[in-house]
């Protein structure tokens, strides 16, 4: 494994999200360009993320918003009565 | 109707100022809890109770963060106690998730490319896996991941969320996304082979 891997892993979440200082970005994308096994590294890792954030859209099930409505206007009205 | 307004409505005693506000994040706050605590029922309880915790202490809420952050620290707090009792695992250090051939790729031994998973692998068992990767992320991890790529917080706010440095929560945004990653990769590899 070479050193300068190690020397960019700590950095690729910044440099995949975007905030990394641009010299550094340079660096790695010069790094990337000649180290496979770094690139498919930043090409999983940004699959990593669009996979997860796409298998978990979800709304509440409309049963429980429906019933939360009734039970939350329930605790509202003790509480401001208490008031 | 901006947020200042419906607090102030939600503060004197208006109910559907506060239904407002809620309906602004109960969908992300639902599937963000129902991810950490792994089962439905279990998040439809932590749900309920964090809006009826939210009404017992409205008085508190004084505007320093927004609503949804002060709602989200709510959510979270009952999502912790869930797994206070669980012992939880830790993650390796970052290094482990290196990959083990140099530069010159000189037959060492590669990373898997996974190419396109959604060609290799069924919608349903796709989700699955995806699933069981983020069901086998220690509590904290799965925290932090999911509330910077799922939830779109900023680091600064996972951190304060979670009362830790940004540092700390940096590190484990990218621990957790690097043993996903493995956890992913191993899952897919096995799956390409069949």
């Amino acid at each position: 494994m070479a050193n300068k891997c190690a020397d960019y892993i700590k950095d690729l979440n910044d440099y995949l999200d975007g905030t990394l200082d641009l010299g550094l970005c340079h660096e790695i994308e010069e790094h990337v360009g000649h180290c496979q096994n770094c690139r498919i590294m930043i090409n999983t890792m940004k699959q990593t993320v669009i996979l997860c954030r796409n298998g978990i859209e979800e709304k509440l099930p409309d049963t429980l918003e429906s019933k939360l409505k009734n039970v939350l206007r329930a605790r509202w009205e003790e509480h401001f009565k208490k008031k | 109707m901006i947020e200042r307004e419906l607090i102030a409505r939600m503060q004197a005693g208006d109910f559907e100022a506060f239904s407002e506000l809620i309906d602004a994040h109960k969908d992300k706050i639902y599937a963000l809890v129902h991810r950490l605590v792994g089962n439905k029922e279990n998040a439809e309880d932590i749900i309920q109770e964090t809006f009826l915790k939210a009404i017992d202490n409205i008085g508190q809420f004084r505007g320093e963060s927004s609503f949804g952050t002060w709602i989200y620290a709510i959510a979270l707090n009952l999502s912790r106690a869930y797994f206070a009792k669980q012992k939880q695992a830790d993650l390796l250090p970052i290094d482990s998730y290196l990959p083990t051939s140099d530069e010159s790729n000189d037959g060492h031994s590669q990373l898997f490319d996974w190419q396109d998973p959604h060609r290799m692998l069924e919608t349903k068992e796709l989700r699955e896996t995806i699933n069981r990767a983020l069901d086998s992320l220690p509590y904290k991890y799965r925290e932090a991941f999911l509330l910077r790529y799922y939830n779109e917080l900023s680091v600064k706010e996972i951190a304060e969320l979670s009362g830790q440095s940004e540092a700390s929560a940096k590190s484990r945004i990218l621990r957790a996304r690097l043993a996903l990653r493995d956890y992913l990769s191993k899952a897919f590899e096995g799956g390409y082979g069949k």
